[in-house]
């Protein structure tokens, strides 16, 4: 490997992590605040990225999908929780296998709506030109997603150790029965959660459209890439999903060039590892496995 | 004494009944429609019952054990083109110990984890067994999937006869129901049950629990092998997607459609799932809506299942 290639290969993998962690995050704040793994993430990432696609081909703008798709998924996270999770409160598993014939029904829909086939939209005005590095092109809207990455994570860090409302999540992800019992409304907390996860997940889906793809069995494939970060970095904490973004984007990014025979198996491996050393995640606080 | 006679003897009729479905059906039934649909059922419960002893007796919701069913179906493929020899013996062993072992690969990790996360693990394994099957393209063929799977012959039997692949299929599956309801009667069924209703004085009773939650994942593990060699051996061919998600998520669907915990109820589940899948999949485009729609309202309002809907209703009839 060049030191050209390894630099590009960095910055793939970089960009590949900013966006898991956008992913991630989602998926753990679900996670922390309500103990329910949303197994619907995949799918409303797959949502955000053909709402995207019906945006462009109508508008031939990509940015206002950023806006709206978040917040067209977001709405329906908000329906959502109240309709069918919240009748289970305190099911965890239960709440867990609801998302699952949730994603199995927008999966289908969106196969209905937009077609089975694989599809494409082109890099956003403005980011549609290639920048010069170490003598190579390199493609700007992979470095918006790099940055976009570490905005969001520093908005969300902020919003989470220094406003009210992260006050509130941080108080709700510790004993959320307690702060119930304070006489906070558990049930719009609870509400908001799901809508703001699932926004953001909708939200990692339109920042991938451009770049990663927008096909049938998207869903799944970044629901596994979702559960394997948040596993690695550690469950219900934005630090976890941090570091296992961090760790994931890259290590699945050089495995696909260094070993592509076992590229596609090698985050399941270091997943494992991860477990088998440290069963709380690299960050996290709960114990997955024994 | 009547009603003790009765109920063995429904069962045996039921059996041959199924065995010998292709005879007596075959003056209505000359397209073989429904002969191909029910043995795509039973295939299916095989999956879903080995999957129950899972969920059901052990409290282990695995949402990967497509791997394990792929596995087989995998195995048993590769061994009659590799070995060049089509003995059903051969094949069905193949499927067995590839699965068990994989199970006891994957499960040497999983089963350290319990509940949710437990369901996270056994997915994420499960990607990662669809993954390597999707690139090992040499041996399994990739996306393109391995055609042509050889059918088996025995004891001068050639598989290679419908209505005889039809025998098998059911036979198999009455020795897979027959075998899970010895297992869940047995000493160490009842170990399983404990595990789910309270690990920790399984422990106290001096029960290595890690390792019996580990036996009951290899042994689930190889009976989904063995629906996935007859699998493999009905529609000749094997593809990644036996070992994928939609596979699991089918087998999961069709135990909690059916009944938890309950003998019949992965097989009710199973009829259930595969008449949405692949009946009415056929005449209108949203099937998979429809599934998802039928397992959240089962999920919501009835978490027993079809099984237990029967035995409630059952009750109020009786008192």
């Amino acid at each position: 490997m060049t030191p050209e290639t390894a630099v590009v290969q960095a910055l793939n993998g970089i960009s590949f992590g900013a966006l898991l962690f956008i992913l991630a995050a989602g998926l753990s704040l679900i996670f922390g605040m309500m103990d329910v793994v949303n197994l619907a993430h995949g799918a409303f990432y797959m949502l955000g990225a053909y709402i995207t696609l019906t945006v462009v081909q109508q508008t031939g703008q990509f940015w206002p999908a950023l806006l709206l798709a978040p917040l067209l998924i977001g709405a329906f996270g908000f329906v959502i929780e109240p309709l069918l999770l919240r009748r289970l409160r305190g099911r965890h598993l239960d709440q867990v296998l609801l998302t699952i014939g949730v994603s199995l029904v927008i999966a289908d829909v969106v196969g209905l709506t937009w077609g089975r086939e694989i599809r494409s939209i082109p890099f956003p005005a403005g980011l549609d030109h290639a920048v010069t590095i170490m003598g190579g092109d390199y493609p700007a809207y992979r470095l918006f997603v790099i940055a976009f990455g570490v905005a969001l994570a520093v908005l969300l860090a902020v919003v989470h150790g220094r406003t009210r409302v992260g006050a509130l999540i941080r108080a709700g992800v510790d004993d959320a029965p307690m702060l119930a019992a304070l006489g906070v409304d558990i049930d719009r907390l609870f509400a908001v959660t799901f809508a703001v996860g699932a926004a953001l997940a909708g939200l990692a889906g339109v920042i991938a459209a451009p770049v990663f793809g927008i096909y049938p069995g998207m869903d799944v494939d970044y629901l596994i890439y979702s559960l394997v970060v948040v596993v690695v970095g550690g469950l219900g904490t934005l630090s976890g999903a941090m570091a296992g973004a961090s760790l994931i984007g890259p290590v699945d990014t050089f495995g696909k060039v260094l070993f592509p025979e076992f590229a596609l198996a090698l985050i399941f491996a270091v997943m494992a590892l991860v477990l088998l050393l440290r069963p709380t995640g690299l960050l996290g606080r709960i114990r997955v496995a024994r | 004494m009547k009603t003790r006679l009765a109920i063995p003897l429904a069962a045996v009729l039921a059996a041959a009944l199924l065995v010998t479905f292709p005879l007596w059906s075959s003056p209505w039934e000359t397209s073989r429609y429904a002969t191909t649909i029910l043995q795509s059922m039973l295939v299916v419960a095989i999956l879903a019952l080995s999957l129950d002893l899972l969920v059901g007796s052990a409290g282990m919701p695995s949402l990967g054990h497509a791997a394990y069913f792929g596995a087989g179906a995998y195995a048993a493929a590769i061994a009659g083109q590799r070995l060049g020899n089509d003995d059903l013996v051969l094949g069905l062993g193949a499927a067995i110990l590839v699965s068990a072992l994989l199970a006891l690969a994957i499960g040497a990790v999983a089963v350290r984890a319990s509940g949710i996360f437990f369901l996270m693990l056994t997915l994420a394994f499960a990607q990662m067994v669809f993954a390597i099957a999707f690139q090992a393209a040499d041996i399994t063929g990739g996306s393109n999937g391995f055609s042509g799977v050889r059918r088996p012959t025995f004891a001068g039997l050639d598989f290679n006869d419908a209505t005889a692949l039809f025998h098998l299929v059911a036979l198999v599956f009455l020795l897979v129901l027959l075998l899970i309801w010895r297992i869940r009667s047995s000493a160490y069924g009842r170990a399983l049950v404990g595990l789910r209703e309270n690990e920790r004085r399984m422990r106290a009773l001096g029960y290595d629990t890690t390792r019996l939650r580990l036996s009951a994942f290899v042994v689930a593990g190889a009976i989904a092998g063995i629906g996935g060699a007859l699998q493999a051996y009905s529609i000749r061919f094997v593809s990644p997607n036996d070992v994928g998600v939609a596979r699991s998520v089918e087998a999961f669907v069709s135990v909690l459609i059916g009944g938890v915990g309950t003998l019949l109820g992965p097989v009710i589940g199973a009829v259930v799932v595969v008449f949405i899948e692949r009946v009415m999949d056929s005449y209108i485009a949203f099937a998979d809506t429809v599934l998802g729609l039928v397992f959240i309202v089962f999920v919501l309002t009835a978490r027993q299942g079809i099984v237990g809907l029967v035995r409630v209703a059952y009750a109020r009839v009786r008192a």
